[in-house]
């Protein structure tokens, strides 16, 4: 579904990403790990249209998307939920969930789609008029979540969810992302939670220094001796 | 009493003049990151365009709206397309693209004030239409500045809710909150961008229509309105077109007061008012 293909990625001269692949399939979870500074983050802005890549390609349902504006990307199915959730902060709960339905196709169902969200999140509902920039974190991060469903994406990818949130509440995004799998969402996961993604993931990715140094199926790489040391502190 | 009253009437008839120049600015500066020094040329341009309507076609002022406002909003539109679009670009962060680009609408304000003097000349131009008194609280004030009062108010209260309830007018705050988050829910940014220029621009150029009704008009008379937009959209607060909207009422009845105390002491007054807003209360009256 998603293919990204020896991509070089650039912050003016700084490299940031040397020859990057990664494939994620079809109603597939896969997670991205790797330390503070590794090019996660920088990944996702690549694939979303932020960041465009200096050399490779990125292709999307077998086209080519690299290049294209953010604008266009989320139009043809792809959801990014950025670092820090970056909501609205003077825009209200319901609004921001609307800017969430902005492309064209979603915004015609889009009253179809924020009961869906609000049954997912029934917080929502009810802080529906609060502006965003005053809810606490972990209602942030369910707006910064339900935002990136409206658009009804093929793909999403999330980075950091559950950064900063009680334990509790970090199992129930991990639930979350796992329902929205079950109802065909493919998922590219970025989280410094390493054991939970792991444990959910299909298949992951191991980040260092802006290459990727390892890959695997989610299981087994939860034994690989490189991930206990370095990420589970076993 | 009646005195007071008339100074108010006064007051808000000036007030929603600066209420549509400023909204205008607020546009250009709050949303597109655009401190457009040339806003005022556009007021110039609609004033003296409106006049030779008048003057040599036979146009009714009010009509011309749909000829200037079109133009001048298509000519906002344009120019930040090519202009503001590139610096936009070629900017390695926002403070930077702010100074280049107050730097480059400077610029602007030569070049339109230039090409308006080939046109028409240095001479300042009035002509007298819907000049009737009308009687409004004991005091009397004449048709024209009563219709651009309503003019203005409905303009701004039809904009404010175009930007409250519509998808685009929701694009617009979203870009002024965070451009690329906008940009990532399908917001193409640097469309809403250049229509907010062009609005901006559009509502300069309707205000000097506006304008040219009730006082003379001429070609260097822009620099003084734009420096009240400024002023008033630093009272209302960046970026809050409510607040500009307010703001202009503010500013205006406090212009009528002064004036009644000492008409050569406004502008004074609203510099004055400017720096203590800067110093006490930068973020304005309806700052976030
Ligand atoms: N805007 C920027 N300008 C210049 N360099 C940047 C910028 N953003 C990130 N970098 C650099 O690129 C590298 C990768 O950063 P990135 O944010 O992608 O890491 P990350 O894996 O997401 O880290 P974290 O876990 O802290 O979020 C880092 O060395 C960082 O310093
Ligand atoms: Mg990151």
């Amino acid at each position: 579904m998603l293919e990204v293909n020896n991509i070089d990625t650039f912050y003016g001269k700084a490299q940031a990403l040397w020859d990057v692949s990664l494939r994620v399939d079809e109603a597939e979870i896969v997670a991205l790990i790797g330390a503070n500074g590794a090019g996660k983050t920088t990944l996702l802005n690549t694939v979303c249209g932020l960041l465009p890549p200096a050399s490779g390609s990125v292709e999307f349902l077998g086209q080519r998307i690299d290049g294209l504006a953010p604008h266009s990307i989320v139009e043809l199915g792809i959801s990014h939920i950025p670092e820090g959730r970056r909501l609205f902060p003077h825009m209200s709960v319901s609004e921001n969930l609307e800017m969430g339905a902005y492309v064209h196709e979603a915004w015609k169902r889009k009253e179809e789609t924020l009961r869906q969200v609000y049954e997912m999140f029934p917080i929502l509902q009810e802080r529906q008029g609060q502006l965003a920039r005053t809810l606490s974190g972990g209602e942030q991060q369910m707006v910064a979540m339900g935002r990136g469903l409206m658009s009804r994406p093929r793909l999403c990818m999330f980075d950091e969810p559950s950064y900063g949130l009680a334990p509790l509440l970090v199992a129930e995004i991990f639930r979350i992302i796992q329902g929205l799998r079950d109802h065909g969402i493919t998922i590219l996961l970025v989280e410094q939670s390493v054991r939970q993604s792991l444990e959910i993931a299909d298949r992951a990715y191991v980040l260092e220094n802006g290459r990727i140094v390892l890959e695997g199926d989610g299981k087994s790489l939860l034994k690989e001796e490189l991930i206990k040391k370095a990420y589970l502190g076993l | 009493m009646v005195t007071f009253l008339n100074v108010v009437i006064a007051g808000l008839l000036l007030g929603g003049l600066y209420a549509l120049i400023a909204m205008g600015l607020s546009l250009q500066y709050g949303v597109a990151r655009v401190l457009n020094i040339s806003h005022g040329e556009f007021i110039m341009l609609g004033g003296l365009t409106t006049w030779t309507l008048y003057t040599a076609f036979d146009i009714n002022p009010l009509v011309s709206l749909v000829i200037v406002g079109p133009t001048t909003f298509i000519l906002g539109f344009i120019i930040h397309r090519t202009l503001f679009k590139r610096l936009l670009s070629s900017s390695t962060s926002p403070g930077i693209f702010e100074s280049s680009s107050m730097l480059a609408s400077f610029g602007l304000l030569f070049m339109i004030q230039n090409i308006a003097s080939i046109a028409w000349g240095p001479e300042i131009r009035g002509y007298s239409y819907l000049a009737v008194p009308v009687h409004l609280a004991g005091a009397v004030f004449s048709a024209n500045r009563l219709v651009t009062l309503g003019f203005a108010t409905v303009i701004g209260l039809a904009f404010y809710l175009f930007v409250a309830r519509t998808r685009l007018g929701k694009a617009i705050r979203a870009a002024a909150q965070d451009p690329a988050t906008a940009g990532l829910m399908g917001v193409n940014i640097n469309n809403v961008l250049a229509l907010c220029f062009g609005f901006g621009a559009a509502m300069a150029g309707i205000a000097g229509m506006l304008i040219s009704m009730c006082y003379p008009v001429h070609v260097v008379m822009g620099l003084e309105y734009t420096i009240i937009a400024i002023i008033v959209v630093v009272l209302g607060g960046l970026g809050s077109i409510p607040g500009s909207f307010i703001g202009g009422f503010v500013l205006g009845i406090i212009g009528s007061v002064v004036t009644y105390i000492d008409p050569g002491l406004s502008l004074v007054a609203y510099y004055l008012i400017f720096i203590l807003l800067l110093l006490v209360r930068p973020t304005g009256i309806m700052g976030k």
